[in-house]
């Protein structure tokens, strides 16, 4: 067989969602504290938090691994890989889908993060100092790998023709790895995609944003004149992505088209994020989504609260937005769930493209101005909605930027160009 | 799926020693780069280990700016440098359209580790070093490849136990057919450290333990033939293309990746017969015999030679399949793969899935 590369490519559609999040296990319980502005805030539990002034978190509270994860021993599995795997089952059931069915299909399984089962690795290291580095739990020493967060879905699923990756991209991966599924499935390469990120919070990542002062006393305030900083969160969020002929050919309810998305690095600061190199990114994933600027009816920003963030993302949209449209974090009411963020994120985009709302920002009392967006506060807004754009930056400059459309039957999709160098 | 990618330039680090030659003449030679290991340095339960020789980031990257640095970053920001001189005029015209895709085992676990030693064990919990928190994070290695040698394409880290090496290179094939980059650096790198050790240790069936860890990058440069030839590169390989398979018990592993050879020749139209490299991943016993069952069963009438990059190099983890190429690459010599040849690189990871790519001449 020869390559076609001419063939049409596919339009991509996301059938189902998985969502484990600290304000609802599942779709319909995400949809609904999206709606109402919930927040998941709660003194931190994961580890002991003696000699921190303060330590609230956006945990996880109620998640039973055995009520989500049927054939994997939740104990082989680290609690970022329980979660993907329960999200990976939601997305699944969701888009009416069963393993069976989805066995018979090759399969692309992408999970962004950006500490994979670091939670384990703090575990060991507690280990390792009270009774020294031969008493480590050989269990839990398997299963603290990063590949394990996509491999475990391979394994509860029982999946045969599959590419299982994990792509630890930091807290822009769950974009990477919906945008991988993306193209896959574009391209004809496979039939079905289960992408999008996990985390769990950890004493690692807690205490390096502690010690960089960039955690909040008390809540997650983006784009607030008094924001504080980020919560750490955690959870996890996947999506099923499908061809859009697939999707009619078996009737299946479609939340949003995936039109597209850019990637870019900034490769200049380990963590300071680049107002003009943001900017580029959602310039090439307008392009590579077909879309125009003045198309976006809102964003979902990174927005994790920082003084720096906001400001520089703020400050990037007004560069690419000749009227910026509505720019909302979620961030406000889950925390800053890491690899799993922009994930979650994107499945917020498809619920609000479905259910047309954008979700608010909560814990607003006044914008900065130096941010001057309207961050839809504290109250979800109804609107009619068509394109979204989904922001996602990372440590050392990983910029993602998806975007989601509503789906329409007749959208004429423009195949990218390829990159060409100017000569 | 057949990619129209081609691999123009290789940029190795080995047990062998830092750059392409010496991965060249050890294979060349045979030699094994598995020594013993000092305990003062490395106090770990294994014997031996094959590091790479009289390796530092002060030595190799320089003394500035690298005071933080761990090794897996030191190691990845040398093999990208080894290819940056190659496509230096593109880089400095249009740096953001070459992406840069680097394989990883889990980041650092050394740092990782480390930096939640210090918060268990310091006075107060956060009396931590603010600039190692970015090594914990596992894009670390690429993000600062890319800083340090201005690459501003897409940047992607990817992550998938032994088959990481083949898992990049896919992602990077698919990266491109999306348009997103001109041209794709794409590898992987593994670093041995005592934490990484006593993990690997743990984590092992006893008779796994006898192998000794290894660690190393290989990272390659991925472009259109017609880039690489306007620019007066060799093409050393075209990637006829990547495939993978989930199997459950250690049984499965030969059908999956007899199935997955087969799949991969027979899309880009390449007859078994003309494998003339092979180089498996070779990781335990029985694992090992199943992935050589499952090769020779998918290129009837070949006569490959085989690499067995393991013996030599021990476990490199993340870093073995790109190894394994950079070794196929090494053997093929300074024009590469010659017309009607073709290589073929395996892996099995123990966790559940096999892969492969294979190569061609032009």
């Amino acid at each position: 067989m020869v390559h076609d590369d001419e063939q049409q490519p596919r339009r991509v559609v996301i059938t189902g969602l998985g969502t484990v999040t600290s304000i609802g296990l599942g779709a319909p319980a995400f949809l609904d504290g999206l709606k109402s502005g919930r927040s998941g805030v709660k003194p931190l539990t994961a580890f002991d938090t003696t000699g921190f002034a303060h330590a609230n978190a956006c945990e996880v509270a109620d998640f039973a691994p055995g009520d989500w994860i049927h054939h994997v021993d939740p104990r082989e599995l680290g609690r970022a890989t329980q979660f993907s795997v329960a999200a990976a089952n939601m997305a699944v059931a969701d888009a009416g889908l069963t393993a069976r069915e989805l066995r018979e299909r090759r399969v692309l399984v992408s999970v962004g993060t950006t500490d994979a089962e670091s939670r384990d690795l703090d575990t060991l290291v507690g280990t390792q100092l009270a009774e020294g580095p031969e008493r480590l739990s050989p269990g839990v020493a398997r299963r603290a790998q990063a590949g394990r967060l996509s491999s475990g879905i391979v394994r509860e699923l029982g999946l045969v023709d599959v590419e299982a990756l994990t792509i630890p991209t930091a807290c822009a991966a769950g974009n990477y790895a919906i945008g991988s599924g993306f193209d896959a499935i574009r391209y004809g390469e496979v039939e079905a995609a289960l992408c999008g990120g996990a985390d769990a919070v950890c004493r690692k990542t807690f205490t390096g944003f502690y010690r960089l002062g960039t955690i909040a006393p008390e809540v997650c305030q983006p784009f607030d004149i008094d924001r504080k900083g980020i919560l750490t969160g955690e959870g996890a969020g996947v999506l099923l992505l499908e061809s859009l002929e697939s999707a009619l050919a078996r009737g299946a309810r479609i939340y949003a088209e995936v039109l597209g998305y850019g990637l870019n690095c900034d490769a200049h600061h380990p963590v300071a994020p680049d107002q003009d190199s943001l900017a580029r990114c959602m310039e090439v994933a307008h392009r590579n989504a077909g879309v125009a600027q003045e198309d976006i009816d809102f964003i979902s920003a990174h927005g994790t609260g920082t003084r720096a963030n906001d400001v520089t993302e703020a400050g990037a949209i007004r560069q690419v937005f000749d009227t910026p449209p509505p720019t909302v974090s979620i961030k406000s009411m889950i925390g800053h769930s890491m690899g799993a963020a922009s994930a979650l994120a994107a499945a917020a985009c498809a619920l609000a493209l479905t259910e047309g709302f954008i979700p608010p920002t909560v814990n607003h009392r006044e914008t900065d101005p130096e941010c001057g967006l309207d961050c839809v506060p504290n109250e979800a807004r109804p609107a009619e909605l068509n394109v979204v754009q989904n922001n996602a930056l990372a440590f050392a400059g990983n910029n993602a930027v998806l975007i989601l459309g509503r789906m329409n039957r007749t959208r004429r999709t423009a195949r990218p160009e390829p990159l060409k160098e100017a000569v | 799926m057949p990619s129209s990618l081609v691999i123009s330039a290789w940029s190795a680090i080995s047990p062998y020693g830092v750059g392409n030659a010496p991965l060249r003449e050890g294979l060349a030679e045979g030699r094994d780069a598995i020594a013993a290991l000092d305990h003062d340095t490395y106090p770990v339960p294994f014997g031996q280990a094959a590091l790479v020789p009289d390796f530092s980031a002060a030595k190799y990257v320089g003394k500035k700016g690298t005071r933080t640095m761990d090794r897996v970053t030191a190691l990845a920001v040398t093999a990208v440098g080894g290819l940056v001189g190659a496509i230096a005029g593109e880089l400095q015209a249009r740096p953001e359209q070459t992406a840069l895709v680097l394989g990883t085992g889990s980041g650092s676990v050394q740092s990782i580790m480390d930096f939640t030693k210090d918060s268990l064990s310091g006075e107060r919990p956060y009396h931590v070093e603010p600039a190692r928190f970015p090594n914990t994070v596992m894009n670390r290695a690429a993000g600062q490849s890319a800083i340090w040698h201005r690459i501003k394409g897409p940047n992607t880290t990817v992550a998938g136990g032994a088959l990481t090496g083949l898992l990049a290179l896919s992602y990077a094939l698919r990266l491109h057919r999306g348009g997103h980059c001109t041209r794709v650096l794409c590898g992987a790198a593994e670093e041995f450290s005592t934490q990484r050790a006593w993990l690997e240790w743990h984590g092992r069936a006893e008779e796994e333990r006898r192998t000794p860890l290894g660690e190393g990058a290989a990272v390659f440069l991925v472009e259109p033939a017609e880039d690489a030839t306007a620019a007066g590169r060799t093409v050393l390989a075209r990637i006829a293309g990547t495939r993978f398979r989930a199997y459950r018990e250690p049984d499965g592993i030969r059908d999956a990746l007899t199935a997955c050879v087969r799949s991969t020749l027979d899309a880009a139209g390449v007859a078994p017969g003309s494998v003339r490299f092979v180089a498996p991943l070779g990781g335990g016993g029985k694992p090992a015999a199943e992935e050589e069952q499952a090769v020779t069963d998918a290129l009837p009438g070949a006569d490959p030679a085989w690499i067995r990059l393991r013996e030599h190099l021990g476990d490199t983890s993340a870093a073995a399949t790109a190894l394994q190429l950079a070794a196929v690459l090494a053997a093929a010599g300074g024009q590469g793969l010659g017309p009607g040849e073709a290589a073929l690189v395996t892996g099995v990871e123990p966790d559940g899935q096999v892969g492969c790519a294979v190569f061609t001449g032009v």
